[in-house]
Order: structure tokens, then sequence, then C-alpha cells
């Protein structure tokens, strides 16, 4: 008797604490989720609501209701498969080779500087991420441009003619490239900060137990990197799916047919691209959400190739 | 205590309310007295080095008009507040400040903004105020064609406040070394005047040139750059013209395209780019504005270039010290060439206009002194000035007998070339017609389509993207 009014004691305690933990748990959360719904949730139920009308500058002030007509519209034309492979491509390749697989060459290769050069390099590495796009874009155009103007180029005479338009000649390699590069120096900060925090023990160990160099970076260093992998590959990857503002600088989606339009430059051309009239939002709000609806599903996939409830499972020492 | 704080709340939004009901619909103003001066607020693109007239040209036209108030005994005065805009992305600013309401009163930019703009009631129609003014300024002596330009379903929206032609630039220089005489290069732009010289004479002897080292591969004829922009530029539909092409139907107002022209129009530029390979790939589509003056302005690198009068002064101004002596020697100028026998010479004329802005765009109602202000900017010592520093022609009959413009050798040597003009249309569905045919002409460049694929392209591009558009 005695038992049991001790144990629903002890169960209306744990429940009351979890009450308490509930909403104390919604109280930490509520400034984010303020965010996250005035910037992300309002936004996105108002793009899907402009992108039932047909919002443009000749129907200001009288818009009307069109359904689906806009994306009916859409998927007619006969370049969207083209932008969704070059979307699914810039993306991919970008956040595959220059924002998990250089990163981690880099970091492979600088465990062994001396930590002055390190102090000097990390800097240096960061530039592309801290020069303002336009500037960083101007550079590469100048880099990139015929000859005589182009560097590249004027490096390359005497070897070949090289008098084209690298942008011109080949524009995936070098938007890839210099978009790449901003999100290369991210992800090796991040990373290298992640294996700063490896305990010096656990990789002595390992070399006292005879494994080598590739052997500790295989077993040791790269599953503690799987957070920062998981929030690079998550975040930098929704970034790529919605960047589009130094693919316009560059080649503003061309040369010519499509060639580097991507999913939100086609989208931003459609809705804000200004000549003579030329914008038209409820068309471009129906480009824009379909992105969105691909991101929120994006993002639950890299989440589960993660395995994300494991790594925030709550460690198992706590559950004894 | 819940209660006062809502008092209060209602409180503040009550005296936000009235102070917004409180601000004049006439905009900001001082009251001096009895006198009341309004501040008419103007935008306008432009190079702040040699067209920073389209905003002076307000100020001065201030004086004038304060005078007139004046005279009329009226209790108001004007000041003129002017931007100069030299992003290039004017229009797009004004689009948003005017859905915003917060456009200014008076926007100068190229006539084909008018059809947009006065569909989404941005801007308003000016024939009240003509019928009322028209014979009293200089109105009265604008060019008749130019108003064309300016009219929208029948009704005028604008004022011109330049026009321009683009030739075609030649360099003097490079024709005397492939051996041309003097008095050749002077008859050369006569013959392309009477239709003896056509634009596949052009890529003869620009090929000639470059076969005889005359010039580089690739450099015998420029047309002008695009690079990574939407808006690829008027310069390209003299070529179309050329060929016999329109662009609208003037009965119906309808954007047109011909079959016909537009396959010559594609073929001499594939005949450019990889038949004659005298053009560079890289211009269309990979130059930079600034490399592309570089290497036209000088007269030593390119043999046969199209640009526009205006930059006649920009090439003084950026790469020759200010002085034009150097042009005058190494560089001339004429029509766009025929495309073939029996066709015609031909030139753009893209007018610059004042308008009007509407009070759902600007939220103020300052239209009939902003239109007298553009009425007196309109007088023809006002306008010359700004056109001989910036190189426009001029927009009214008595200005080419004006001493000020008829003593500047340049305007007065291109004038004759506005009778050869035509304008871009005033439609509101151009804008997509432009950056779809943009689109396949550099896809044509880069080597993704050729002439056949291009025509097919843009007739099926252009019927999806343009809706009435008549197809010959």
């Amino acid at each position: 008797m005695a038992s049991n009014a001790r144990s629903r004691l002890v169960n209306a305690t744990s429940r009351r604490r979890g009450l308490v933990g509930h909403h104390l748990a919604i109280l930490m959360c509520s400034p984010a989720l303020a965010l996250v719904t005035s910037f992300l949730v309002v936004p996105a139920i108002l793009t899907i609501r402009t992108s039932m009308t047909d919002m443009s500058l000749a129907t200001l002030g009288s818009v009307r209701w069109v359904g689906l007509e806009n994306y009916r519209r859409l998927l007619e034309q006969p370049e969207l498969p083209r932008i969704a492979l070059n979307t699914l491509a810039f993306a991919g390749v970008n956040l595959i080779v220059f924002n998990i697989v250089l990163p981690l060459v880099v970091i492979a290769l600088s465990a062994a500087w001396e930590e002055c050069l390190g102090r000097f390099l990390r800097p240096v590495w960061l530039l592309p991420r801290v020069t303002p796009s336009v500037v960083y874009s101007l550079l590469w155009i100048w880099l990139t441009a015929p000859a005589p103007h182009g560097t590249l180029n004027q490096l390359l005479t005497p070897l070949a003619n090289g008098q084209s338009s690298w942008l011109l000649s080949h524009p995936w390699p070098v938007v890839i490239t210099a978009d790449g590069l901003i999100g290369t120096s991210f992800a090796t900060v991040l990373f290298a900060a992640a294996i700063k925090a490896i305990p010096k023990e656990v990789l002595q160990a390992a070399q006292i137990d005879g494994a080598s160099y590739w052997q500790a970076f295989r077993h040791i260093v790269l599953p503690f990197l799987r957070w920062p992998i998981m929030f690079v590959a998550a975040y930098q990857g929704l970034s790529l799916l919605a960047s589009f503002e130094l693919i316009l600088l560059l080649t503003n989606g061309g040369p010519g047919l499509w060639q580097t339009e991507v999913w939100s430059l086609y989208g931003y051309h459609q809705a804000f691209s200004y000549y003579a009239g030329g914008l038209q939002m409820g068309y471009g709000a129906a480009i824009s959400s379909l992105l969105v609806g691909f991101g929120a599903l994006a993002s639950l996939a890299i989440l589960r190739l993660f395995r994300f409830p494991q790594l925030t499972a709550e460690p198992k020492l706590g559950a004894i | 205590m819940r209660l006062r704080a809502l008092m209060a709340l209602a409180l503040v939004v009550l005296m936000a309310a009235c102070g917004r009901g409180s601000e004049p619909a006439s905009g900001p103003s001082e009251a001096v007295g009895q006198i009341q001066t309004i501040t008419i607020t103007a935008w306008a693109g432009g190079n702040p080095q040699t067209e920073r007239g389209r905003i002076s040209m307000l100020e001065k036209a201030a004086e004038r008009l304060n005078a007139q108030l004046e005279r009329e005994g009226a209790k108001v005065r004007v000041r003129v507040e002017g931007v100069l805009d030299a992003s290039g992305d004017l229009a797009r600013k004004f689009v948003l400040a005017a859905q915003a309401g917060q456009a200014p009163d008076i926007i100068n930019s190229g006539h084909e903004d008018i059809a947009a703009w006065a569909q989404a009631g941005f801007i308003v129609p000016l024939d009240e105020y003509l019928s009322k003014y028209l014979n009293s300024t200089g109105l009265k002596d604008v060019i008749p064609n130019l108003w064309e330009a300016m009219k929208f379903r029948g009704s005028t929206w604008a004022v011109p406040q330049d026009t321009e032609a683009r030739p075609l630039y030649f360099s003097k220089l490079l024709l005397r070394r492939l051996g041309w005489s003097e008095a050749e290069i002077a008859a050369l732009p006569e013959r392309i005047r009477n239709g003896q010289f056509t634009l596949y004479d052009m890529l003869r002897t620009a090929k000639e040139a470059q076969d005889r080292g005359v010039v580089q591969t690739g450099y015998g004829y420029w047309t002008r750059p695009v690079f990574g922009d939407n808006y690829w530029g008027g310069d390209f539909y003299q070529f179309y013209a050329s060929f016999g092409g329109s662009l609208w139907e003037p009965a119906s107002g309808r954007l047109t395209v011909d079959r016909e022209a537009l396959r010559k129009f594609f073929q001499f530029h594939y005949d450019a780019i990889f038949g004659y390979r005298v053009t560079a790939r890289s211009v269309i589509g990979g130059t930079e504005w600034k490399q592309w003056h570089e290497t036209v302005s000088r007269g030593d690198q390119v043999l046969f270039w199209n640009g526009g009068v205006w930059q006649w002064a920009e090439w003084a101004q950026c790469c020759l010290g200010g002085d034009e002596k150097g042009l005058w020697e190494n560089v001339g100028f004429a029509l766009i060439p025929a495309g073939e026998p029996g066709r015609s010479p031909t030139t753009l004329s893209h007018p610059l206009a004042y308008m009007v802005t509407s009070e759902k765009a600007s939220g103020r109602r300052n239209q009939e002194l902003a239109f007298r202000l553009i009425a007196l900017a309109t007088d023809p010592d006002l306008n010359s000035e700004y056109a001989i520093q910036s190189k426009h022609l001029a927009i009214l009959r008595t200005q080419l007998d004006h001493p000020v413009y008829t003593r500047d050798r340049f305007l007065s040597a291109t004038s004759y070339m506005v009778e050869h003009a035509f304008f871009l249309p005033n439609n509101p569905d151009y804008g997509r017609f432009d950056s779809t045919l943009g689109r396949v002409l550099m896809a044509l460049a880069a080597g993704q389509l050729n002439v056949d694929q291009a025509v097919q392209r843009a007739i099926a591009d252009l019927q999806s993207a343009v809706p009435g558009l008549i197809v010959r």
C-alpha cells in the first residue's frame, strides 16, 4: 500500500518535472521559433499564395487568383529539365568536391604545417568568404577575361593562343570553382576546429597500436567529424540550392541557352529581371515555391543519411 | 493597467495616422510668408561625366518656372531635387519605389518603358497638359516623329529628352593601312547611305584586313559587347531591320517577327563569327564594357564596330584625355549598312523621355507643375547644351539651326542619321520579346545553335513568351 503510494508520488513528481521540462524547452526554443516563423514559414506561405496569382507589373492593383496555372505553365517549359539538372549538378558537385572532400584534403595535408604557417594560411584561406560577392566575382571576371585583359590568358599566351573568355568557353568549371572556394574556406575552418577538439590521447593510443596515418584519419578523425560534416552538408547543401548571386554576377545563367541557369536564378529572372516591364512575380513565386518544397525534402534526406536521431540521442551513460 | 496601456497604444496609432494625414499631398514644402515652395523630385540614369544635364536641365527650368509663377501671381514656387543614377538599374529601382508609393515626380527613362509603366498606372497621360502648354513652350518644336515614340494606346505619355543614332564606326587608320585612299575613306559614309556598301561588303573588307595582317583575327568587326546582362541592347535590331525586319505592326501595336529577316539576321552574325571569323566569339557573351571601350576607342585595333553617338563623348573622356582630336583623325562613322543590295541603311534611335508619375506611384499631386518643369527644360538652349556635352542628337527643329548646337562638328555630321532611324516598340511584352531573342542570339554566338535551329528556337520561344505575336 505504502509502496503504491510512493510509486504514485514518484510518477506524479516525474510527470510534473516532465511538464516543467517541456514548458521550459518551449520557452527556450521560442526565440528561434519566432524567428523561423517570421522569416521562413510566413514568407513561404506568402510565396505560395503569390504563386497562385497572376501578379506582374501589368496586373499590379488588379491581381487575380489563377490557381495552379503558373505551375502548369512552368512544367510546360522545354528548358525546365536542363535547369533542374544544372541545379543538381551545381549543388551536388560543389557540395561534395568543394565543401566536403577538398576541406578534408586540406586538413589532412595541413596537419603537418608548422603552427606559424597555419596561423598565416588560415586567414588567407578565408579571403573568398570575407570578400564581398561583387568584388570577388569581378576578380574572377578579370582573371578569366579574353587576352590581353585576362590574367589567366596572359599567363597562358606563351603556351597557347589564350584569347578566349574562360567564362564563355568553360562556364561551369569557372562558376563552380569560384563559388566552391567560398564553401571550402567555411568548411575547412569548421573541420579544423572539430579536429582540434579530438583528445590527443586517442590519437596517441592509435599510434602506439600501430595505426597508419590514413587508418587514424579514417577510423578516429572521420567519426569525430560526423557532426560538422552533417552540418556542412545540410547547411551548405540547402544554401547551394537557393544560391545564385555568383552565377548572376559571372554568367547570368548563360552563355546562350540556360547553360548555367539554376532554379533559383530562373525564379529571380522571371520575377525581378527588369527590362521594359518583364516582371512576373506570380510566375517567379511558383518557381520558388517548388524550390522550397524540394529544399525541405532534401534536408530530411540529409538528416536521414547522417542518422540525425542517433546523433542527438541522450548519451547511453545517462540512462544507467 | 491593461486598459491604460491599450489607450496609450491607441493614442500612438492615432497620432501616427494624423501625422501621415497632415502631410500635404504635394509632398515636402516650405512656406515663407504666403509663398509655398514645393519640391519636385526627379530621377534620371546616366553617365555623371557626360549626362548630368538630364537633371541640371530641370534645375535650370525651375528658375524659369518660378519666374513664370511670379508673373502669374501664383503663391507657389518649385525647387528640384534630382538624382542621377549611374548604376544602369534605374528602371528597376523606379518600379520598386512606385510600388511602394515613393517614386519621384519625374522619371527620365527609355521610351520602351512607357507601355509597362502606363499599364501599371505609374505614369500619367500628358494629352491634357500638352493641349494646354504645347504652343507656349519649346514643346511645339519637337521633331514630329519623336512624338510617335512617346505614344501608347492612343495617348502621349512622355516628352522626348534626347535622341540618338547608333552608327557603324570604322577605323580610318586601319583602312589607310589596308590601302584605302583618303578619298575612298571619306566617301564610305555616303556609299553606305546610298546602299552601295552592304553588311557583307563590310565583312569582306574586315576579312581582307585580317588576311593581310592589318588586324588580328577576330578584330575585323565588333558588335556591341554583351556580358552576362539580361539586356543585350537594341543595337542588334539594326541588323534585323537592315534585312527588312520589323518589330511591330503600327496599326495594332502588336509585336511581329519576320521569319526571313530573322534568318538573315542570324546568318549575318553566324558568318561574322564562324564564317569570316572577323568577330571574336567573346565579343557577344564574354567582353566587359571597359575592355570593349579600351579596345575600340583609339581606332587602332578593330576595323569596324557599332556603338552609339553618345559614346564619342565617352571615348574622348575615358580613353583620349578629353580630346576629340584623336577620334577625328582615326575614327569615322556611317549608318548601319543595308543587309543586301536593294535594302536601305538604318540606325536605331532610342529617345530618352521625361515622364510624370501618378499619385499612386509618388503619393503626391504635383503632376501639372512637374509637366510645366519638363516643358521648360525642353527649351532649345538648355537641350543644346546637354546635347553637346553628351553627344546626343537634337530633339527640336529649332535646335538644328541653334548656334550652340551647330557649333558642334560631331552632332552636325551625324544629324542626317535621324532620317533613317527607327524606334523600339512601345509594347508591355517587349521586355520578354527582347530577352527571348537575345538569349537565342547568344546561343548562336556561343556555337550552341546553327542558323536553322536559331530561327526555329527563336520563333517557338517568342510565341510562347509573347501573347499575340505576329509571325510573318
